[in-house]
């Protein structure tokens, strides 16, 4: 769907090219991670291919034609559901997406989503009042508003209840299942490990990893298994190479011994994260 | 340009909701007001003031007003994530500033019509401020690019004024030479003035061609070399960047 080669971007005011020389692709019916620490470019790509930022180096093809060549209604394919609020504060939600809805040729009935999301019965409330749960919930109708092809989430589950984080990355999957495709950054590393197909990491403008959650797993990961039991009223820790789990000693040790617990060396998103962009995750 | 009718309608609903039209009718109140106590010639000879004050300067407050709330509130952002097009966007704006100062003539020119019986002649009016209100829309839209907050724009507001009515100020106090004066009418207010000043008093009629086509002229030039190539750097740091 997306083809980025060599893309480099420079800031009228910065003298250092904040995103340099990075390549990569977004299939089609995927949900792509984009994580990188904050200031290393992932707002700059975003706005990249939603068309915001333009005068960049290098080439980005959407359906095999330069992104530049599509006009304004390359904005039919794509909803767009930023971190920040962007409705109306003083326009209640429905007048906000009532507004919204008359700039495209096709738009879906908001009620159904509207009450999906839990923002119905509030649909004649002024988003001003609404709070930031709620207007997170808002903006990501919005972007639904004029069934994409392809939606672009930014932090989509940011300062949202558990309870609806779940329905919004529900959504998010079915959206993939009927055929979407899903550009998502996002901080909270067990989304992303939920959601995406594939990630990809950058850091310091440039990107230092792309590939799927697992493939990333298995190789930062260690191929071991941790062991922890119960021998004469103390804690025993062993750990054991992926060959030798075939040995008898490991099954001896899970037959006779008191296992408490059972670990496997595969390590988190986050962990990988810290690995390679060298930045520990904050909020 | 399908999508201008929407824009216009909602920035409409907007400036109601956000109670700007409030404002601007309170404005509006306090002119016709002030009217009230004009009789005769001087009557005649203020009402001009109030629409030239309302499609300048009412003109630049309200179209900055509207960016600034949509700069705020980063519905700039959604808007342009929409098939919304840089000039669908831009001249809904001066649609919109347009038809704001027209329901002024229309309000200001009842008013006075039941209060005084005062009756003027449109057709020399619409006109002058119609293109009164383009060109000073676009000097608001290009006031507030460089404003960071209401504040600042209302300062840039202040400059502007400042250097553009000082020399006539300048000019009437004898400071500039009555033969640099005239040329004084190549500077917006002056020659806004002039259009719109032609409702109560007699002016030369190559004033008049000079005016519409000069304001007609400076309206493309403001909006193809100054508005619209620095409207994407203005989004781009606008969206948060």
């Amino acid at each position: 769907m997306f083809k980025v080669r060599n893309l480099r971007f420079k800031y009228p005011s910065s003298k250092e090219y904040t995103i340099n020389g990075i390549d990569f692709e977004i299939k089609n019916g995927e949900i792509f991670g984009f994580l990188g620490p904050s200031a290393a470019g992932k707002s700059t790509v975003q706005k990249i291919l939603i068309k915001l930022l333009k005068g960049f180096e290098g080439e980005i093809e959407y359906y095999g034609k330069p992104l530049l060549s599509y006009n304004d209604e390359f904005y039919q394919d794509i909803g767009v559901s930023f971190e920040m609020p962007i409705s109306f504060s003083k326009l209640t939600a429905m007048e906000n997406l009532d507004f919204f809805k008359k700039l495209y040729k096709q738009t879906v009935d908001v009620e159904p989503l509207l009450k999906r999301v839990g923002l119905w019965d509030d649909r004649d409330k002024k988003a001003g009042e609404y709070s930031k749960g709620m207007k997170i919930r808002l903006n990501f109708i919005r972007a639904l508003l004029n069934k994409p092809k392809m939606l672009f989430l930014d932090e989509p589950t940011n300062g949202l209840d558990p309870g609806n984080a779940r329905i919004m990355k529900d959504m998010i999957l079915e959206f993939k299942k009927q055929g979407g495709t899903v550009f998502i950054t996002s901080h909270i590393m067990s989304d992303i490990d939920e959601l995406c197909d594939r990630v990809a990491f950058i850091a310091d403008g440039k990107l230092r990893e792309v590939d799927t959650p697992r493939n990333l797993k298995i190789k930062y990961g260690k191929r071991m298994v941790k062991v922890e039991y119960k021998e004469e009223g103390s804690l025993i820790v062993r750990e054991f190479s992926m060959n030798e789990i075939k040995t008898s000693a490991f099954c001896e040790l899970l037959r006779d011994k008191d296992i408490e617990t059972l670990h496997s060396g595969e390590t988190t998103l986050e962990e990988i994260f810290i690995k390679v962009t060298g930045v520990t995750l904050r909020g | 340009m399908g999508r201008l009718l929407p824009l216009v309608k909602g920035e409409f609903d907007r400036l109601n909701k956000y109670n700007l039209f409030t404002a601007n009718f309170v404005v509006l109140l306090f002119w016709v007001g002030l009217a009230f106590f004009f009789e005769g010639e001087e009557l005649k000879m203020f009402v001009p003031v109030i629409f030239l004050m309302d499609s300048t300067m009412m003109t630049i407050m309200l179209v900055g007003a509207s960016l600034f709330y949509e700069k705020q509130e980063h519905t700039m952002n959604s808007i342009m994530i929409s098939p919304v097009t840089e000039d669908e966007y831009l001249f809904s704006k001066v649609i919109v500033g347009v038809l704001n100062s027209l329901i002024t003539v229309i309000f200001i020119s009842a008013a006075l019509y039941f209060v005084k019986g005062v009756i003027y002649n449109y057709l020399l009016l619409i006109p002058a401020i119609i293109i009164v209100t383009v060109v000073h829309t676009m000097i608001g839209i290009r006031l507030s690019y460089h404003a960071k907050s209401f504040s600042s724009l209302l300062v840039n507001f202040m400059v502007y004024i400042f250097l553009f009515l000082l020399p006539t100020v300048f000019a009437t106090l004898g400071i500039i030479d009555a033969n640099l004066a005239k040329y004084l009418i190549v500077l917006p207010p002056e020659i806004s003035s002039i259009l719109i000043g032609a409702l109560a008093r007699d002016v030369e009629l190559w004033k008049l061609l000079f005016g519409y086509t000069y304001l007609s002229v400076l309206s493309f030039v403001l909006y193809r070399f100054m508005i619209k190539p620095k409207f994407n750097e203005y989004i781009m740091r606008e969206t948060g960047v």
